[in-house]
């Protein structure tokens, strides 16, 4: 609509009048808003002040009750329990009765006086006092409240607690209680100062499902703190329930074995002969496991030792146990949280990157054709370095190999071949990472996005990152920068990696399963209390890696080869018929010694996968400092895998002691 | 524009000498005062559940605050901004309006409807901004014919324009809002000379169709529910009369002097619904009683009165009908609001206007009175009545 040009015609009369109208209209309604007040302020006021006086409303929350967490079949793992607490609203109980009425509280409840006082004034004077840490069963509520109109502002109320059925069981995954931290306060959308919250694991990170929504009722009291009616009572909502995709019959054999790899170990260390003082291993105290669905990335279970109990820190838990438990580590969940070097676990991405770019050792163009594992290797790069490097077979060659048999018997000689190949064809061009690319396509130096809280993402070096160390963190790295010796480092799981269990059990699953990168996750779903399912919370595709199928059938076959005939072997050769269909492969992280001139033994790993026919299962075990992985991890994931077969578990024997 | 025409011409040479029209310092004033008073009303009745809850007193005031300097910002641009510019732009403000109050509607419900949309960590509320949006374009339609009666034809158009996002704004639903739209739209069309003809139809249509929604169950239960306990204001003081009740027990209480700045039980105690949205009166009330009620109505009266002054004093038709528009948005909202915490009118969701806490109608009228002056300070500075295309 365009302006229209002014009208030379004008209107005669005065048209004011009708904004004079309109301006009627509101004198007269702002007018009667004006008497209205008068009416009920001044008319009427006295009778309404008279009710204010007595509608002095007494507003009390009624916690909501927090949801339940229950294992993939629904068993019970974290609920929450009615417990009878004695409140003293300060607020309501005169000042000058106090101490009569604590004297007669602590008659009741057959303590002495001075407790209670102390109880009540850990709260300010006009709040309301929760006496936690006092018996009380259903006669002394009674008591208590028979006896209420002496006992001003005391009152019993039912108040959720935390509990744990299963004590430790799940102790990492479950997470525990604490009250909000500043924080949490700030995180949490609707938090109570005095509500605990969700600290660690499932209870943090499903807390919003958790928590619910808190009702509350609301009295008119009078100035002496009676009741006089109740006005309305808001209801709760209760906290919906979280069901894990963990099994807790399995997890509870994972976490039973992991104790028994940790006495293994330590029974192989007291069994070796060590002639240097300095090199006599530390005992092994901490070790993980964890199983994943290959084609879900659900977990069906994750155990880290040393464990705690969730239900210690329901109503706080006391220094000394926290200061001992975190000591060993105990709060850490290794599965997500435990940077380790992965070793030979990580020769399955370079076999991949190998077979997938068709770069082999110089001089051998196909996967078929061998070169000699021999003892040791000595390297020439183009930047005139010169390294020695020493197969774990020293001072024995291990015959002549191809990529096949090298990645059955571990040869590193083999991958950093593979390694020189890369440097020679690709240094300083943009392919120069391909190694680094395929395993961070696979998960690796990566959040694998597990819902759990504080998940580590690892190191995956390359020359990038070497350059903003020497930016950012001078200190980290040599000041040539990234040497054609760190990418040989890299290929066989050393030097400048480092990765979680589960970033591998993702790339391994992820390679089994033809490229698919799934979000590993622990809860499977979110219910109603009543079991009502609101939300099914995956499979979560993050991505799909290009990877063919030849590959994946031929390293099918190798893993397979590493357990009929490999470094995991021994470990293996007293499972029964179903070994057959069990893959996997061995890693053993070197060990060496710390600044401090303390010796840190080699860190084990195995990671397999069953049935190889259609692979379902991943298993990782990482047994922290506890040697080598053939010998201790290996016989670890054995007695899962029984389990998880539905075989009887026969107890651990050491297995072979390789790679080192 | 107009002046710089007649500075040219000649005619008015001397004109340069004479001080440009200075800004309405009252309705700044008033705009602000009431800003600071619903800051203090909010900070009264939450400061204590804040404490216990976040240990935080003082966090919905702050935020209050925030969003008063973001009205005032507001208010002082849009009254540098030449408000004929918006003449121009009346097709894309339209528009713009629509789109926001069509969005709304997929955003996801909160208290049973969806009015807001997120955006960080504040939740917008288009229809707010709607209000001030239509009442330019609504404006911009009726200006032009000058001199004459409203044709039907143009009376169609205007109400087409107005019933459109009227609809959206019932689909939120928000009842408050939709009676808003319809309410400015009948006070401006008056303005635009509809004819007494013209009055007396859409005043039967209006009454036709308000039966029929009550008829034809339009309305969600409980916006009847609320319609039916305002007539029976005893029945069920526990349920939708529980905030009528506690309302005015609040205000009642306060008698003539008031309980004085933080002594108010009831808004103290916050047991009221909404105490810091659409019940913010009831905290003046308890607190200042009738003496500070009728204050506060008293600065209200004085801010629409000078919405008026301009709308009568506009050199053109357009300015005429924003102002008439503008002043009729803030009168209704007073008139509900205020009534609805008195028992006198039913309980609709209307803010206070510049003090409910919220963000979306503190920045909207802001906008929308800093428009007004906009037109005020284009008036003729030496008082003699420009061309005015209206009268």
């Amino acid at each position: 609509m365009r302006e229209q040009p002014p009208q030379p015609i004008r209107e005669p009369r005065n048209l004011s009048w009708r904004v004079g109208v309109l301006a009627v209209i509101f004198t007269v309604g702002l007018s009667l808003l004006f008497f209205r007040l008068w009416y009920v302020q001044l008319a009427t006021g006295e009778v309404w002040a008279r009710e204010a006086d007595q509608n002095i409303v007494s507003v009390e929350p009624i916690p909501a009750r927090r949801g339940d967490i229950v294992d993939r079949n629904g068993l019970l793992l974290a609920t929450s329990v009615p417990n009878l607490v004695i409140e003293i609203d300060r607020a309501v109980l005169p000042l000058e009765v106090e101490d009569e009425v604590i004297q007669r509280l602590a008659a009741i409840l057959d303590v002495s006086p001075v407790e209670v006082r102390q109880a009540v004034e850990r709260t300010p004077s006009g709040q309301v006092a929760s006496l936690i840490g006092f018996e009380i069963n259903a006669d002394t509520a009674y008591l208590i409240l028979e006896q209420r109109s002496t006992l001003p502002g005391v009152e019993v109320r039912a108040l959720p607690i935390r509990g744990y059925p299963n004590s430790s069981l799940m102790g990492h995954v479950l997470g525990h209680m604490g009250l909000p931290s500043p924080e949490d306060l700030e995180r949490l959308t609707t938090p109570y100062i005095d509500t605990p919250v969700g600290k660690l694991g499932v209870e943090r990170e499903y807390d919003p499902f958790l928590q619910g929504t808190p009702g509350k009722t609301a009295y008119r009291i009078d100035p002496e703190g009676n009741i006089l009616e109740l006005i309305g009572t808001v209801d709760p909502v209760p906290g919906s329930t979280v069901r894990l995709t963990l099994d807790a019959d399995l997890q509870r054999e994972v976490e039973r074995i992991l104790i028994e790899a940790v006495d293994l170990s330590n029974a192989i260390k007291a069994e070796q002969e060590i002639t240097d003082p300095d090199e006599i291993p530390p005992p092994t105290e901490r070790s993980t496991a964890l199983v994943m669905e290959i084609n879900t990335g659900a977990i069906r279970a994750m155990a880290s030792y040393p464990t705690f109990e969730p239900e210690g820190f329901v109503g706080g838990i006391d220094v000394e146990t926290f200061e001992e438990l975190s000591d060993r580590q105990a709060f850490n969940n290794l599965a997500i949280q435990g940077l380790k070097p992965p070793a030979s676990t990580f020769k399955t991405i370079t076999y991949v990157t190998a077979m997938e770019e068709s770069i082999f050792p110089e001089g051998v163009s196909s996967p078929e054709e061998t070169i000699e594992c021999s003892a040791r290797l000595s390297a020439d790069f183009t930047d005139d370095s010169q390294l020695l490097w020493r197969n774990w077979t020293f001072p024995e060659a291990d015959g002549d190999q191809n990529l096949h048999d090298a990645f059955r018997r571990s040869c590193n000689i083999y991958f950093w071949e593979v390694a020189l190949s890369i440097w020679d064809r690709y240094a300083r061009t943009d392919r120069e990472g391909i190694v680094q690319e395929w395993a961070s396509a696979l998960g690796l130096g990566r959040p694998t996005q597990v819902d759990l809280p504080f998940e580590q993402e690892g190191i995956l070096g390359n020359r990038q990152l070497f350059e903003e160390w020497q930016e950012n963190q001078p200190w980290r790295v040599r000041q040539e920068g990234w040497l054609g010796g760190d990418l040989m480092n890299l290929v066989v799981g050393q030097g400048p990696i480092v990765t979680t269990p589960l970033q591998m059990a993702v790339a391994y699953a992820s390679l089994m399963n033809g490229g698919s990168v799934y979000q590993p996750r622990v809860a499977e779903a979110i219910e109603t209390a009543e079991g009502e399912r609101i939300r099914t919370l995956g499979p979560r595709l993050l991505r799909t890696v290009d990877i063919s199928p030849s590959t994946v059938e031929s390293l099918r076959r190798d893993m397979t080869a590493v357990v009929s005939s490999g470094t995991a072997r021994r470990a293996f050769q007293d499972m029964g018929p179903m070994v057959d269909l069990v893959g996997g492969k061995t890693g053993t992280a070197q060990s060496f010694v710390d600044q401090e001139g303390q010796f840190h033994d080699s860190t084990a790993w195995f990671i397999g996968m069953a049935p190889m026919d259609s692979p379902r299962w991943v298993v990782v075990v990482m047994v922290d400092e506890g040697g080598s992985g053939g010998a201790v991890a290996a016989p670890a994931a054995r007695a899962i895998f029984q389990y998880l077969f539905g075989e009887e578990v026969i107890p651990l024997a050491p297995g072979e002691d390789t790679e080192r | 524009m107009m002046l710089g025409d007649r500075s040219r011409s000649g005619v008015g040479g001397i004109l340069e000498d004479r001080p440009r029209p200075v800004p309405d310092v009252l309705m700044f004033l008033i705009i602000a005062g009431l800003m600071a008073l619903g800051s203090v009303m909010i900070y009264s009745s939450t400061y204590i559940r804040l404490d216990e809850e976040t240990g935080d007193p003082g966090s919905a005031m702050r935020k209050q605050l925030v969003f008063a300097v973001a009205g005032l910002v507001t208010y002082l641009v849009c009254s540098m901004v030449d408000y004929r510019l918006y003449r121009r732009f009346q097709v894309p403000i339209y528009i713009c309006l629509m789109l926001a109050l069509f969005l709304v509607l997929f955003a996801s419900p909160q208290k049973g409807a969806t009015r807001w949309i997120p955006v960080g960590p504040f939740q917008f509320q288009p229809s707010e901004f709607a209000k001030v949006a239509l009442i330019v374009v609504l404006a911009a339609l009726l200006a032009p014919e000058a001199g004459r009666l409203l044709t039907w034809k143009r009376l169609g158009r205007a109400l087409l324009a107005a019933a459109l996002p009227g609809f959206l704004i019932f689909r939120q639903p928000d009842l408050g809002t939709m009676l808003v739209v319809g309410f400015i739209t009948i006070g401006m069309l008056f303005v635009a000379r509809s004819s007494i003809r013209q009055m007396l139809v859409l005043g039967v249509a209006g009454v036709v169709g308000a039966f029929a929604m009550f008829q034809l169950d339009i309305l969600r239960s409980y916006q009847a529910n609320r319609l039916s306990g305002f007539f029976d204001q005893t029945a069920d003081l526990q349920g939708v009369n529980w905030n009528l009740n506690q309302s005015q027990i609040a205000i009642g209480s306060g008698q003539l002097f008031g309980r004085g700045l933080f002594q108010g039980t009831q808004t103290r105690l916050s047991f009221i619904p909404s105490q810091t949205t659409d019940f913010i009166f009831t905290a003046v009330g308890e607190q200042f009683g009738f003496i500070g009620s009728a204050a506060v109505i008293l600065a209200y009266a004085i801010l629409i009165w000078r919405v008026l002054i301009v709308a009568i004093g506009s050199p053109n038709a357009f300015g005429t009908l924003i102002s008439v528009g503008m002043a009729s948005l803030l009168s209704f909202h007073v008139f509900v609001n205020i009534g609805m915490t008195v028992g006198l009118v039913p309980v609709t969701g209307l803010p206070l206007p510049f003090m409910s806490a919220g963000g979306s109608a503190m920045i909207a009228m802001s906008g929308g009175l800093g428009i007004v002056n906009s037109v005020w300070r284009s008036r003729s500075p030496v008082g003699e009545r420009e061309p005015n295309d209206f009268w």
